[in-house]
């Protein structure tokens, strides 16, 4: 490699992530085109007709939202006032607001931390929280995420979640662990990408450890998803 | 961003409410401006559009 600046280290900090995600943003997005089916019937379930059942609306937020693929699903289906696309990427977001004015779709964009969400509590009716929360680089940073999703969660507001998973074919191991992705730019400059691999049973765990309630949860594809409402209202 | 944003939007270092200043609008849209906690003091700037909400540690400029 001739080039010093030619592979990036991605530093186990949420700014490395956020520097990670910036270098690569419009190639990774540009490969991030379709909706994931698991949150389509996710979103069927839990936002459309939310209108009829709630005159209020509410927010929908796509956490770690990158080109806002999921953000435009919650868009499309009818019932939510607005919709939040919130990640930690500036490159991402730009992405993001590309592909809105191209598809038409309205989304509020925010650059912020999931461990630290600049939202009000009990304001978000649907969350989709998906393939972002094992990126973030310490189990303190994971569950502090999950208490402030399940803070801002409204009391009946629902959220998916889904990490990647050791039961994935990639993966040998059975317990869960810290590791680097690489990302393969055009013109094969590669980037490490942080991933902490989840056991299932250790997600289960630390969702357990954490504010929000898991009502449903499986394997899919390798990752682990849940269905998860916020805090018990004392 | 839409001013109408800031009724739920909150400091994300101690959840207080944020005040908006200097902004210029492009419509309905606010594309400059600061949001500001007059709890902690924080600013956080809107730049073209998009706030920028991230804690102070995380918030500096990525390196070239």
């Amino acid at each position: 490699m001739d080039e010093t600046d030619g592979r990036h280290v991605a530093e186990p900090t949420r700014a490395g992530v956020r520097d990670t995600y910036d270098r690569i943003a419009t190639h990774f997005a540009s490969t991030r085109e379709y909706a994931w089916p698991e949150v389509e019937a996710f979103v069927d379930n839990h936002a459309t007709g939310r209108e009829s059942a709630d005159s209020r609306g509410g927010v929908g937020v796509d956490l770690g939202c990158g080109n806002c693929r999921h953000a435009e699903l919650l868009a499309s289906r009818a019932g939510l006032e607005c919709v939040l696309g919130i990640d930690v990427s500036r490159g991402l977001l730009e992405t993001a607001r590309a592909r809105a004015d191209e598809r038409a779709f309205d989304v509020e964009l925010l650059q912020a931390d999931a461990a630290a969400l600049p939202l009000a509590d009990d304001v978000v009716a649907v969350g989709v929280y998906v393939a972002t929360l094992h990126h973030l680089p310490s189990r303190e940073s994971r569950l502090r995420s999950l208490d402030e999703l399940a803070r801002v969660l409204e009391p009946d507001g629902r959220a998916l979640l889904s990490v990647w998973s050791t039961a994935h074919d990639r993966f040998d191991a059975t317990e869960g662990f810290d590791t680097t992705v690489e990302w393969t730019l055009p013109g094969g400059t590669t980037v490490d990408r942080f991933y902490h691999i989840y056991a299932p049973d250790e997600f289960e765990a630390d969702l357990d450890a954490s504010d929000l309630r898991c009502l449903e949860w499986e394997l899919s594809s390798g990752n682990c998803y849940a269905t998860v409402a916020g805090a018990d209202v004392e | 961003m839409k001013e109408s944003l800031l009724e739920i939007l909150r400091c994300p270092l101690d959840k207080h409410e944020l005040e908006l200043e200097d902004a210029e609008y492009d419509g309905e849209e606010i594309v400059e401006g600061t949001l500001v906690c007059p709890e902690c003091g924080e600013r956080y700037p809107i730049e073209d559009g998009i706030p920028n909400l991230l804690p102070p540690d995380m918030r500096e400029e990525a390196p070239a």
